[in-house]
């Protein structure tokens, strides 16, 4: 029961991402440039959830995102997959109690997203690679990204750990309920 | 405690840092004159001085021998001035008599002459790399893939899919577009292709005999099948030389702000 709350709450929290992504940010941007929510999201999912769980919404919700606005579908599912796993990675190598731990993973994985999505688009869609336009909007990106991370970190741990608790240790739940 | 506060003050710092950024990066530099004055007011005297000092200095023996002549001169272009102002009124009015009369003649294929349809923008595109939104009319109202989007200034780009209710646009400035032109003056075919920067096209395939000149207008020559002839694209803002003439470039600032762009209109003929 607890599960399928949690579930519910990610679609909505990624429904109130998405309205922000797509409406607040238009013009709450700095120099015209966005930050990147889905990729902390996803991230997010990956390494308090679980792999799994990291990568069956990454593709989930890329898909979704690919089909609101976007020329072809698969590209962005598949590097939100590839976040999805990199959070499970995470997971089991890091420690998630310190803030620049987290901070240093969502640069990481910001960086290997815009980086996949634009190499993958540039050969399906035969485009010139501007390699110094790219660097200059993913670093002011990186930026925003890093701050936005600082704001939120606190909810992110705390929702973290119940979300763990709930999905992770679901034996013990249904002991307790028995006993 | 005392780590739980200073926390909750880092969290409201990055705030305020986000919010300086943001407006800062985002108020045009018109609107920071004050600033520029006020450091106006504190060099301009000094270097006011140093100008005087040195005009003084070079030009200090024929400074009273030239008076004369300079009244002369004077009058001279007094005169040259007037007579050019009436001319280049002149030229004024035979200009729009010109435009009338092309208008009469149905020369210049104007707007008017396509039935079209209002929409919103409701949607923007998430990532910074690509330039697609979604407008909030669709097949019911008669939209199909390929209709030319426009907006009041100029052209935004084409209809890549529809749904009942709404259809995502592709912008011309977004990286996997390109668009046939032509330069205005000189008749010259362009291909236009969008960059990453939001305020840029890049012409390329200028032909090696072209003439291509700053401020020039750009328009759609109507070749690819999706776009009509004689759309405004945008004008010309700086050719490229390179030491190949062949891939020389020129780069366009579009007539539509994407940045601020709210409305546009759909050729549905």
């Amino acid at each position: 029961m607890k599960k399928v709350i949690v579930n519910i709450l990610i679609i909505l929290t990624f429904l109130i991402i998405y309205i922000i992504q797509t409406n607040f940010f238009n013009w709450f941007n700095i120099a015209g440039i966005k930050p990147n929510l889905y990729v902390i999201f996803i991230l997010f999912i990956g390494l308090f959830a679980g792999r799994k769980m990291g990568i069956s919404y990454g593709i989930v919700f890329g898909i979704i995102l690919d089909l609101l606005a976007n020329t072809n579908i698969g590209i962005t599912s598949l590097m939100l997959g590839v976040i999805g796993y990199l959070g499970g990675y995470f997971d089991k190598n890091f420690s998630k109690e310190n803030r620049i731990t987290i901070m240093s993973m969502q640069i990481g994985a910001t960086i290997i997203f815009e980086l996949g999505t634009y190499i993958i688009n540039a050969f399906v869609l035969s485009y010139e690679i501007e390699i110094i336009t790219f660097v200059k909007i993913l670093l002011i990106e990186l930026l925003y990204n890093t701050l936005l991370t600082i704001v939120i970190y606190p909810i992110m741990q705390k929702a973290g750990y119940k979300i763990e608790e709930i999905i992770k240790n679901k034996n013990i739940n249904l002991l307790t309920r028995y006993f | 405690m005392n780590k739980k506060k200073s926390g909750i003050i880092g969290i409201i710092i990055t705030i305020i840092i986000i919010i300086l950024l943001v407006t800062l990066s985002n108020t045009e530099i018109n609107n920071l004159s004050f600033a520029e004055n006020a450091v106006n007011k504190i060099v301009m005297p000094i270097q006011n001085a140093l100008t005087y000092l040195k005009n003084k200095i070079s030009g200090n023996t024929t400074f009273f021998a030239s008076i004369d002549e300079l009244k002369k001169e004077n009058e001279e272009l007094k005169k040259t001035n007037s007579e050019l102002e009436t001319t280049s009124r002149e030229l004024e009015i035979i200009k729009a008599e010109n435009e009338t009369l092309k208008e009469y003649l149905n020369l210049t294929e104007k707007y008017n002459t396509y039935t079209t349809k209002p929409a919103y923008i409701i949607s923007k595109d998430t990532s910074n790399y690509n330039n697609i939104f979604v407008i909030n009319i669709g097949e019911k109202d008669g939209i199909q893939p390929n209709m030319t989007v426009i907006a009041d200034k100029g052209l935004v780009g084409h209809i890549i899919s529809v749904t009942d209710n709404t259809a995502k646009v592709q912008t011309i400035i977004s990286t996997s577009n390109t668009v046939s032109a032509t330069l205005s003056t000189s008749r010259d075919n362009v291909i236009c292709r969008g960059t990453l920067n939001n305020n840029e096209l890049k012409a390329t395939y200028i032909s090696t005999y072209a003439t291509i000149a700053e401020g020039e207008n750009v328009e759609t020559s109507g070749m690819g099948g999706i776009y009509p002839k004689g759309i405004h694209i945008g004008t010309i803002k700086q050719v490229v030389n390179t030491k190949n003439v062949i891939d020389r470039y020129a780069i366009i600032t579009p007539a539509v702000d994407f940045n601020r762009i709210e409305t546009v209109l759909v050729i549905t003929n």
